[in-house]
């Protein structure tokens, strides 16, 4: 029984997520005062992406091949042991909050692989600013995470779902997490999702030799990708109320910041990403320290 | 300095005949040989603290056996153009190279030699810089007046050889010559070490479409409209500097209220044109509510033009002898009332980008055009003057601007804040000189320009458009034919501007450097 219900939640998920990304988009273009595109457009894309050939260079090795099914495959390992839907039926014992943090680490590793592999200079130039990036926003990651399982006793995602009530020690570290979280889901102030102009792209400059299934596979794996980790965001950062009803707007909620943010804020410049992470970073070991002095 | 003193210091240290001296209009020609060119040239160079504004060639060997060749500089304080005019014979095509002292003449003198096959002797650079080897076999000089097009223009067996920047760690990226965006075509060669360019070469050259060539043997009215399409976003600049060209060789005089619509329409091409690439700074930094804005702004100003001229950019609302904007009362109610919501338009809009920190960051210092660089290279215009330099056109001939308020706009620091603040700034002159002019129409008499009668000759027409000076040296046959047109837009010796300002600057910053400036391919590649 439990299997069955985290098996659909995670699938409940995985065709929820595309729609969390044409939400933002089209609440950033109502901001600028714009039409934009129809909520449902990243459906139509992906159901296009398909349906088309790819092209495929022919300096390219397996590994621009197979990148495409290990990253889809980590997003739905990720969403599998995610919480989302159905929070109760969480199973204990499947895996811990760090799991999903190596598992995203995975399909980066293979995607930067990927960048390189075409030996395009676009796509080298993608893979170097993306792992130096994460090299910066995994600690920070790591350290935001460890703040709350310290609360928790245990790092057993089932373990961390009941929050409790907000702590000084939580808001820092969900703070940092959310910080990482912009990093890692390519938006800004750290990327630029919308850009055309491959010289500053980072996520999109790794993947521009992609078209077809493969490039639906991947833009798949970022909505995902993106949506798991909000979940986690609201289920471990955010203690208010519990149920589905109240994740749909938890989640609604934190898509309307980010969307606001991605508005009102420029691109930072690339070295001042350092900054940036280093700060969540510390706001991380501000919570841990908060966690210890029991505020 | 008076024009006078000029001239007699000119004719002390050369040593020439005054009867070398023809004036007209405010252009003066300097006949000289080919042994003391290059000396007058260098002469007048640092007398008149002038880069060279245009420099070209003419076919003249079915008249007179020779190449007739052009070399002017702008005195800013005399207010005259100088040229110095020297004939090359047509068995003997070397000519001495100014380039290697003045480097601002260096792509003029590439230009020369694939038009025309006449040899700079003794330039550092001599490859062609627009009919790329490529694709264009050796032998011929489209320019010339017996050029035949070459049956094949394609797969010659060379290839452009770009700088080599060797070293650990050190590797190209090449962009171009298409791009993700809807813009032009260009190629630019990055040498990187990481992140940090070392080096950025420019091959530009791709929208090249033989302009010069087809505005021979056409009409002043035909070739009014091809002027138009020179550089897209210029159009209006592009006419005027043609027909004030025109105008000249053929003696024409024109109305005061025609030279009112000319400014107005001058001033509305550079008002839209500033506000986009102030919204294409924003948008290309990712801060994409204040572009938004622009565009509004820009859009209402598109509207605009349609209503004064029935054409969003100003096309063919402007001719030899006439141009009418605004035509009755009502238009200029119209005019003014949407300069007028521009204006709060614009004042929101630069209180947004100025009070976001993110947004600051960005540009500030950013792409720094250094001021020396620029004055060597001969960068002219908005670039320019965000160096430093004090050079504009409608500052040396204000002509129509003299009854207005207006003043030449300058930044000091030449990085992308110093080009936004100048642009901010040119938008509230132009606004104001708009308002000015506008009340100063006459609409009382009914004045119907008769078709100008073109007869032949020569003539310069030179307008500082929103980029910066647009200069057009026409000469007209007997037949009011035009036979050779020359067109300096500013973009032609301002691209170089970027590939020096980008220096040490990282890869991802450089698209809003070149946003900043805003140059034409088009404009360049003729």
């Amino acid at each position: 029984m439990k299997i069955t219900v985290i098996i659909l939640q995670a699938v409940l998920l995985i065709a929820a997520s595309p729609f969390i990304s044409g939400f933002i988009k089209k609440l950033k273009n109502h901001i600028r005062m714009r039409k934009g595109a129809p909520l449902l457009q990243p459906y139509h894309n992906i159901v296009k992406l398909f349906g088309k050939d790819e092209t495929i260079s022919k300096d390219s090795s397996y590994i621009f091949r197979i990148a495409p099914y290990v990253l889809i495959t980590t997003a739905v390992a990720a969403a599998l042991l995610s919480p989302s839907f159905f929070p109760s039926f969480q199973i204990s014992g499947t895996g811990d909050i760090f799991i999903i943090i190596f598992i995203f680490a995975l399909g980066r590793f293979f995607t930067a692989l990927a960048g390189l592999d075409t030996g395009s200079t676009f796509g080298g130039m993608g893979s170097s600013r993306e792992m130096f990036i994460s090299a910066l926003a995994e600690p920070a990651f790591l350290v935001s995470v460890f703040a709350a399982s310290l609360a928790a006793g245990n790092t057993g995602i089932s373990s961390l779902l009941p929050g409790g009530v907000f702590k000084i020690s939580l808001v820092c570290s969900g703070l940092a997490f959310y910080l990482v979280l912009l990093a890692e889901t390519a938006r800004v102030p750290v990327d630029n999702q919308e850009t055309h102009l491959e010289l500053t792209m980072i996520h999109e400059a790794m993947i521009l030799e992609y078209s077809g299934k493969s490039l639906a596979l991947i833009e798949l794996a970022g909505h995902i990708k993106q949506l798991v980790l909000l979940s986690l965001l609201v289920y471990i950062f955010i203690p208010v109320g519990s149920g589905t009803g109240f994740y749909i707007i938890k989640i609604v909620a934190v898509a309307a910041v980010t969307a606001i943010i991605e508005v009102a804020l420029a691109k930072m410049r690339l070295f001042r990403v350092v900054d940036y992470l280093i700060f969540s970073f510390v706001l991380s070991l501000a919570a841990v320290t908060a966690f210890i002095m029991g505020v | 300095m008076k024009y006078l003193e000029f001239k007699i210091a000119v004719l002390e240290r050369t040593g020439l005949d005054e009867r070398a001296f023809r004036e007209s209009g405010s252009e003066i020609y300097i006949a000289a040989n080919l042994e003391n060119f290059h000396g007058i040239c260098l002469l007048l160079h640092s007398i008149l603290s002038s880069p060279v504004m245009l420099y070209f060639a003419e076919d003249n060997v079915k008249t007179s056996g020779v190449y007739t060749l052009r070399c002017g500089f702008l005195g800013k304080k005399i207010q005259r153009w100088v040229f110095v005019v020297v004939d090359i014979p047509k068995d003997n095509l070397n000519f001495p190279a100014i380039s290697k002292d003045i480097v601002s003449a260096q792509l003029f003198e590439r230009e020369i030699k694939e038009m025309f096959g006449l040899i700079p002797a003794g330039s550092p650079d001599v490859r062609r810089l627009r009919l790329h080897d490529e694709v264009w076999p050796d032998g011929y000089f489209p320019l010339r007046k017996e050029f035949v097009k070459p049956e094949k223009t394609n797969n010659t067996g060379k290839y452009y050889v770009f700088d080599r920047i060797e070293g650990e760690g050190v590797f190209e990226v090449p962009v171009g010559p298409v791009h993700a965006g809807i813009i032009g075509p260009g190629h630019f060669r990055f040498s990187v070490a990481g992140e940090p360019i070392i080096n950025l070469e420019l091959r530009l050259g791709f929208a090249h479409r033989g302009a010069e060539k087809l505005f021979e043997g056409k009409s002043a009215k035909e070739a009014q409209i091809f002027s138009e399409c020179i550089s897209g976003d210029a159009a209006f600049a592009h006419s005027l500097a043609f027909s004030l060209a025109v105008e000249q060789a053929a003696g024409i005089d024109v109305k005061e209220n025609v030279k009112i619509n000319r400014a107005i329409g001058l001033e509305l091409e550079r008002i839209y044109n500033h506000i986009n690439d102030i919204g294409g700074m924003a948008i290309d930094v990712a801060f994409s509510y204040s572009s938004t804005l622009a565009s509004i702004v820009k859009e209402n100003i598109l509207r605009l033009n349609e209503k004064l001229s029935k054409h969003r950019y100003l096309k063919g609302s402007n001719g030899v002898g006439q141009c009418a904007l605004i035509k009755d009362k009502e238009s200029r109610v119209c005019l003014l009332e949407v300069l007028s919501g521009a204006k709060t338009d614009i004042d929101l809009l630069k209180n947004i980008l100025f009070s976001s920190v993110s947004f600051m960051d960005k540009v500030d210092t950013t792409g720094t055009l250094h001021r020396k660089t620029a004055e060597d290279f001969g960068v002219t215009g908005l670039a320019g003057r965000a160096s430093g330099l004090e050079l504009d056109l409608r500052r040396v001939f204000p002509g129509i601007y003299e009854k207005t308020s207006f003043e030449i706009i300058r930044g000091d620091k030449g990085d992308v804040l110093s080009r936004l603040n100048v642009r901010f700034n040119e938008l509230a002159v132009a606004l104001r000189v708009i308002t000015e002019l506008s009340g100063q129409i006459n609409f009382s008499g009914k004045e119907d320009s008769p078709e100008a009668i073109i007869i032949s000759g020569t003539g310069l027409g030179a307008v500082e458009g929103w980029r910066g000076p647009i200069i057009y040296w026409v000469k007209i046959g007997k037949e009011g034919k035009i036979e050779r047109c020359k067109i300096v837009d500013a973009s032609f010796n301002n691209w170089q501007a970027l590939s020096c300002c980008v220096h040490g600057n990282i890869i991802p910053d450089f698209p809003v450097c070149n946003k900043s400036f805003d140059f034409s391919y088009s404009g360049g590649d003729l």
